[in-house]
């Protein structure tokens, strides 16, 4: 069932291997030019805000669409990255380097992640969907009771943004919009690039077995929880990347982006771009986002939609629209 | 003497919670054992079981007809959800039921949200129920001592169908081997839907029975949805006596938990679950059959 959905590029023609570097630079260009076409900066935010969320569900899609391991509250990751950052700016030191809070924001979430992986990953299915439920209303209640230090459930507000340098060469600031939106493009397509050569790598193939048959991968001699300690970690660096650039982009962070909605809202992005495929995420952001802007333009009831939606998503579409897209690869190859 | 006081009624407050997180978790449990789904809207049908008791004793019926046509109500949902929804998706990876019962229980919700709206509601009791009454020369709400005996009764009546019943031998040959259920010419299309609408149901008067003591908001679902999970994975997926021994116990520490810490009782309800899932990860009786 899911190797169907996942993309198999060994069965490309040479012709559909060219249409997609084509398609690949298109896209980039796109990217590139986008602020001159988007000149509203609530727009260009948008976009931003997209391109973080696209990275976000990827990072989801490494341990559900890669591993098979379902994670309902990978949001809270991402605010565990983003309270740190704005805590340590807003307390500590308020003229912090920008690359100083990336590394202390990953570590930070790395450093809770092991090892709440590692209970995790001594269960499997159902209990670890459950325990990620368990443990991210936990986070979530913490910082929502702790108001003293992270204000609660009306956010942490003050938080000075960056300028972007590397050493004296300064190549923006973190408060405008164009500069964060590039700066957040190069963050995104690094990890992006990065966790496609993993996934390519020999580990990435160790993951797909682990999702396709988990006794017969321990059968032939993989030690299954590692690889899915592993997997899990990358997947929540990943999402305090994601923390990371949306404080700066919001200059502010807020309880209501750890909460359960949060991170089902993540899940439906993945799901929507289709599982196992990394790229399908970021159109599945894009979807999800826009259409959320646009429901909620019209009413306030968004969520029987979203709910809606996301049923009949998974009853007909299951292979959300990479799996479109692929299909529509395969038939024009034939 | 006052210690005396607060300890009978820290006791019984205890009882109260965990009777109440049984009646929930129970049928989420029940459901899991036969059919193999973790429904998670289960919460929101418990919800929808308190709307319901809302509405008929907005009406004007009496409280006491108003508990049993909730469940009934809810159980007619639940018909509803697993032919339309369930059953064509019956064979499908165990993740495809997880993500589309979310996104039921997110259509659920803000439905709940549109026809009742955000605004807390209140249940009435009727009048006997409001009084108190003397446990052990404790002064206690008699409404809380009825939800004490009301999920006593439902404790005993579904031992008594699990146990006793030929109903309870189908249930129980099904959740070990279905196909030999099947082949020995029983419906299983019938014997899952039952299953789910009885969980339904009883999701559903713990909701109208909760309705009184906590009143009825468009949240309540998601709070019980997530205690309850914290139930089945300490008790032990699929284990009725694990389960039953957890509710008690989850309930025990949640009310201490409120009583002592306040703020933070919820973190160490799910610290404690870490522990018991990391020194006994199949539930504290070992029966867990988690997949």
């Amino acid at each position: 069932m899911m190797s169907s959905i996942s993309m198999d590029n060994s069965r490309l023609m040479p012709r559909a291997k060219l249409y997609k570097y084509i398609a690949w630079l298109l896209m980039f260009l796109v990217l590139i030019l986008l602020p001159y076409f988007i000149t509203n900066p609530f727009y260009q935010r948008l976009v931003t805000e997209i391109l973080i969320y696209g990275l976000l569900a990827m990072s989801l899609d490494v341990i559900l669409g890669y591993t098979g391991l379902l994670s309902f509250m990978h949001a809270a990751y991402m605010g565990i990255a983003a309270y740190t950052v704005g805590i340590f700016v807003v307390y500590v030191d308020a003229q912090a380097s920008l690359w100083f809070t990336f590394l202390l924001g990953v570590t930070v979430v790395i450093l809770i992640a092991w090892p709440v992986g590692w209970l995790q990953v001594r269960t499997g299915g159902f209990a670890f969907a459950l325990l990620t439920i368990a443990f991210g209303m936990m986070y979530y209640t913490l910082v929502w009771k702790s108001r003293d230090i992270t204000g609660g459930d009306d956010g942490l507000f003050g938080i000075t943004r960056p300028t972007i340098a590397i050493g004296d060469w300064v190549l923006g600031s973190t408060s405008n919009p164009v500069d964060v939106y590039y700066f957040t493009l190069c963050v995104v397509a690094i990890c992006f690039f990065l966790t496609k050569r993993i996934m390519q790598s020999p580990f990435g193939a160790v993951l797909e077995s682990i999702r396709e048959n988990e006794k017969r991968a321990a059968f032939i001699g993989v030690n299954v929880r590692r690889y899915k300690l592993q997997a899990w970690i990358l997947a929540c660096a990943l999402a305090g990347v994601c923390g990371v650039l949306f404080t700066y982009l919001k200059g502010s962070v807020s309880p209501t982006m750890m909460d359960a909605s949060a991170g089902g809202s993540v899940l439906m992005m993945t799901l929507l771009g289709g599982l196992g495929t990394l790229w399908g995420s970021f159109v599945g952001a894009g979807l999800f986002i826009f259409g959320q802007d646009y429901i909620s333009t019209m009413t306030e009831h968004w969520m029987i939609f979203m709910g809606l939606a996301v049923m009949l998503l998974v009853i007909f579409m299951p292979a959300g629209a990479a799996g479109l897209v692929n299909r529509f690869i395969t038939k024009s190859k034939d | 003497m006052d210690g005396h006081i607060f300890i009978v009624q820290t006791v019984l407050n205890c009882l109260v919670l965990g009777g109440l997180f049984f009646l929930i978790a129970i049928g989420l449990n029940i459901i899991y054992g036969i059919s193999r789904v973790i429904n998670i809207a289960h919460g929101s049908l418990y919800a929808l079981g308190a709307y319901f008791g809302y509405t008929l004793v907005a009406t004007g019926l009496n409280f006491m007809f108003a508990l049993i046509l909730a469940p009934l109500m809810v159980a007619i949902v639940g018909i509803v959800i697993e032919r339309v929804i369930l059953l064509p998706t019956r064979d499908r990876p165990m993740v495809y039921t997880l993500i589309l019962t979310y996104g039921l229980m997110v259509f659920m919700d803000g439905l709940l949200k549109y026809i009742w709206g955000d605004q807390i509601l209140f249940i009435h009791p009727p009048d006997f129920l409001s009084e108190s009454l003397t446990i052990a020369g404790v002064p206690y709400p008699f409404y809380r001592f009825f939800i004490l005996m009301a999920t006593v009764a439902s404790m005993a009546s579904l031992y008594m169908l699990i146990e006793k019943t030929k109903v309870g031998i189908i249930m129980r040959a099904a959740s070990t081997i279905p196909e030999m259920v099947y082949s020995l010419g029983i419906d299983m299309k019938l014997v899952h839907v039952g299953v789910f609408a009885f969980g339904c149901a009883l999701a559903g008067l713990g909701g109208i029975i909760a309705g009184p003591l906590f009143t009825v908001y468009p949240m309540m679902g998601g709070e019980m949805l997530i205690s309850c999970f914290v139930v089945l994975v300490v008790g032990g997926l699929g284990s009725i006596k694990g389960v039953t021994l957890a509710a008690l116990l989850i309930g025990t520490v949640q009310t201490l938990g409120f009583v002592f810490i306040t703020d933070y009782a919820m973190v160490i309800v799910y610290v404690m679950m870490a522990l018991i899932l990391l020194f006994m990860p199949k539930g504290i009786l070992g029966e867990g059959k988690f997949e």
